[in-house]
């Protein structure tokens, strides 16, 4: 790495970050998140509250899912749009297949998954292959897969069946099993992107397809399988919501669409592709969920909590940027040295840093 | 002779029961059907969900009372407000004679249903306020009484707590004139003697289970003494209410809106709750009812109805048992309201086609 020869241009940065170069973003949603838990012991102790943490933790945890699948595909430079069909899909077909019969979810399940697939290969495909515009396709594709949860459910709510309210809103050793799931899966995804030869390639080719390919590995196809990926988790986060929330509306995921987007931006991801940071999207998660509560337990107005949750989201994004002149002059002048445009500094700097 | 008595017998009988029958019949026909043949459309702003599929066959079998309607149609402006404005021209110009809409777009819809009432079609508006005079811009407005709700609440809520008591309301999104109503209602009967926990006006759910979830876990988190939870859409607090479960505290008395889930959760939960009492208002699918036979009566020449605006009846009380105790029906879906005039069978074959 250049770091080194960078020193003298970047002031800004406290010396004992030099020595340990943390990713992108990831001091930056740590500092946001134990701020916040401070404000909360402050100001609004009940936020932080056992009880409290219990009850909102299984959506953070969902949050989190959620947020995982769309880095998936912003790595790879694109938009997932289709989170609220995939995450509602896949509660109706959890809570309408079975009917409040156990013995039914099992089967219920497997046909969630298998639509899950469905729809991302078909995402896949019109992004990775046919290259339509990500944000158009997924917009057509959540329409269609809205279809389907009409087709099943009619728009009506369900009660969920005992089996998946035990499984996904239970407790194991006093934490909510959405939050083990939660965990899991953030597991599975930084060692799949971080330690594997399929990960690794999966990272290269989001940060520059162009080269990717010059070097012979399978754009399209990993392109593809990114909305595959986040199809499958919009469905474990569906399911999880059909067993947290008792009865469940067939509009289940409507409301994850913009946190989704706004946990990868925190988590420091870069919209243009390349590197990810599931640890600080998982964080990102908690920290919007935690701000929610927040801005619940200190009971001021509705308006209030509204404007407390983008202030707070916007100084989160804004200290994030504010860390940016002194890397794009490091990118500019690395690409200049290169003799490439800077308009490809951003992918540079996820790359390399 | 006694041939010819028995003749008579029969002959008298014949005459009586004929009588009977045809008075029977005439019976039937309610006073507002008049004798002029007509046809009549519903207008639905948004016709996906269980309440509102339970309001459509109730509208339906309400002007299936009266003969004189030749022609029924039913429209679902599935929740874009440019469809519905076309429905409700489309339906003008196809040259159906009543129309009894339930503007959810509110004044948006105006422009049209005045083009329909100055072709000279009836036009009934219903529940949501769209803005604009009778007799100007529509034949007549049924609204329903979310005032006598809030009414009905503060007087049961004044029967169990005499002394006073920490109360907590919660209503759909922010602003709504409902949960504004319902408030005027609630503060009208009880006085300085009773706090409301929640921020004023209401605590935000968007009447959204989920939603509704983390709002209580926040407030439930807050206050450590809460004796009533006010809340005008009772299904949604079913996922919810075990939240105080996870705090070791009893669930409290319950003033809401009725549905079949909320009932067997109380006949599920009421012992092991010691404070858990219930009572409901209800949800108002009948609100329809009156104003279809608002519409029939003017289009046919009917006896227009003494009521003008929908009052919700209250339906279940669990501490006196009156008007009824508490309903449950297992063998039906949960997304029911057996408060509705619609059998609840007849519900389930709405809710499940």
């Amino acid at each position: 790495m250049n770091l080194t020869a960078e020193e003298p241009v970047r002031p800004a940065v406290p010396h004992g970050m030099r020595r340990v170069p943390l990713a992108r973003g990831f001091l930056t949603v740590v500092l946001s998140t134990l701020g916040l838990l401070l404000l909360c012991a402050i100001f609004a102790p009940s936020a932080v509250a056992p009880g409290a943490l219990a009850g909102s933790l299984p959506f953070a945890a969902v949050l989190m899912i959620v947020g995982l699948a769309q880095m998936l595909v912003v790595q790879q430079g694109g938009f997932d749009l289709s989170v609220a069909g995939g995450v509602s899909l896949a509660v109706v077909i959890a809570t309408h297949l079975p009917a409040g019969n156990d013995a039914l979810l099992l089967p219920a399940a497997v046909t969630a998954f298998l639509c899950a697939m469905a729809a991302g290969l078909l995402n896949g495909l019109l992004v990775g292959v046919l290259r339509l515009n990500a944000i158009v396709a997924t917009i057509g594709m959540n329409a269609l897969i809205y279809g389907g949860v009409f087709a099943v459910s009619g728009g009506v709510p369900r009660t969920t069946t005992p089996l998946l309210a035990a499984i996904a809103g239970g407790e194991t050793a006093g934490v909510g099993n959405a939050v083990w799931f939660a965990l899991a899966i953030l597991l599975i995804v930084t060692f799949a992107l971080k330690t594997t030869v399929v990960g690794r390639r999966f990272e290269a080719i989001g940060a520059n397809p162009l080269a990717a390919r010059a070097v012979g590995l399978r754009v399209r196809l990993y392109q593809t399988m990114a909305y595959v990926c986040a199809q499958i988790l919009y469905c474990v986060a569906g399911l999880l919501i059909a067993g947290i929330t008792r009865e469940p509306t067939a509009f289940q995921g409507d409301p994850l669409l913009l946190p989704s987007v706004a946990v990868v931006v925190l988590g420091g991801t870069s919209l243009l592709g390349g590197r990810g940071f599931p640890i600080s999207t998982a964080l990102a998660a908690f920290f919007l969920n935690q701000l929610s509560q927040f801005a619940l337990a200190v009971g001021v107005p509705y308006s209030a909590q509204a404007i407390i949750q983008a202030f707070a989201l916007g100084l989160g994004i804004a200290v994030y940027s504010l860390r940016r002149p002194g890397r794009n002059r490091k990118s500019a002048g690395r690409t200049g040295r290169l003799g490439k445009p800077g308009n490809t500094e951003e992918k540079h700097g996820t790359v390399t840093s | 002779m006694e041939l010819s008595r028995r003749n008579r017998l029969v002959a008298l009988t014949a005459a009586v029961v004929a009588l009977a029958l045809s008075g029977a019949a005439r019976a039937e026909v309610p006073s507002w059907c008049g004798p002029k043949k007509a046809s009549l459309a519903l207008l639905d702003g948004f016709g996906g969900n269980s309440w509102r599929l339970v309001t459509t066959a109730s509208g339906k079998q309400e002007a299936a009372l009266c003969p004189s309607i030749t022609k029924y149609e039913y429209a679902d402006g599935e929740g874009n407000t440019q469809k519905a404005i076309s429905d409700i021209k489309s339906m003008a110009a196809r040259g159906v004679d009543a129309l009894v809409v339930f503007g959810d777009a509110g004044p948006a819809v105006l422009p049209a249903l005045t083009g329909a009432y100055k072709a000279g079609k009836v036009v009934v508006p219903y529940r949501v306020d769209v803005g604009g005079k009778e007799g100007r811009n529509y034949t007549k407005f049924i609204g329903s009484s979310f005032r006598d709700d809030g009414v009905s609440w503060g007087n049961w809520i004044r029967s169990i707590l005499p002394d006073g008591g920490n109360l907590l309301f919660l209503s759909g999104p922010a602003g709504n004139s409902q949960g504004l109503d319902e408030l005027a209602g609630l503060k009208s009967v009880l006085d300085g003697k009773y706090k409301f926990l929640n921020p004023a006006p209401f605590d935000v759910t968007n009447w959204d289970p989920s939603l509704t979830q983390q709002v209580l876990t926040a407030e439930i988190s807050k206050n450590p003494k809460i004796d009533v939870i006010v809340s005008d859409f009772g299904p949604s607090l079913v996922g919810a209410l075990p939240v105080f479960k996870k705090f070791n505290r009893s669930i409290p008395a319950l003033a809401t809106s009725d549905g079949n889930s909320l009932g067997c959760f109380w006949v599920d939960n009421h012992q092991d709750n010691p404070d858990f009492k219930l009572f409901t208002v209800a949800t108002g699918n009948d609100n329809v009812r009156l104003a279809v036979d608002w519409a029939i009566a003017e289009v046919t020449g009917g006896k227009l109805p003494s009521e003008q605006i929908f009052k919700a009846p209250v339906f279940e009380n669990s501490v006196t048992g009156q008007p009824s105790p508490v309903q449950c029906r297992r063998d039906l879906p949960g997304a029911i309201y057996l408060s509705a005039k619609l059998s609840g069978d007849d519900q389930a074959k709405a809710v499940n086609k």
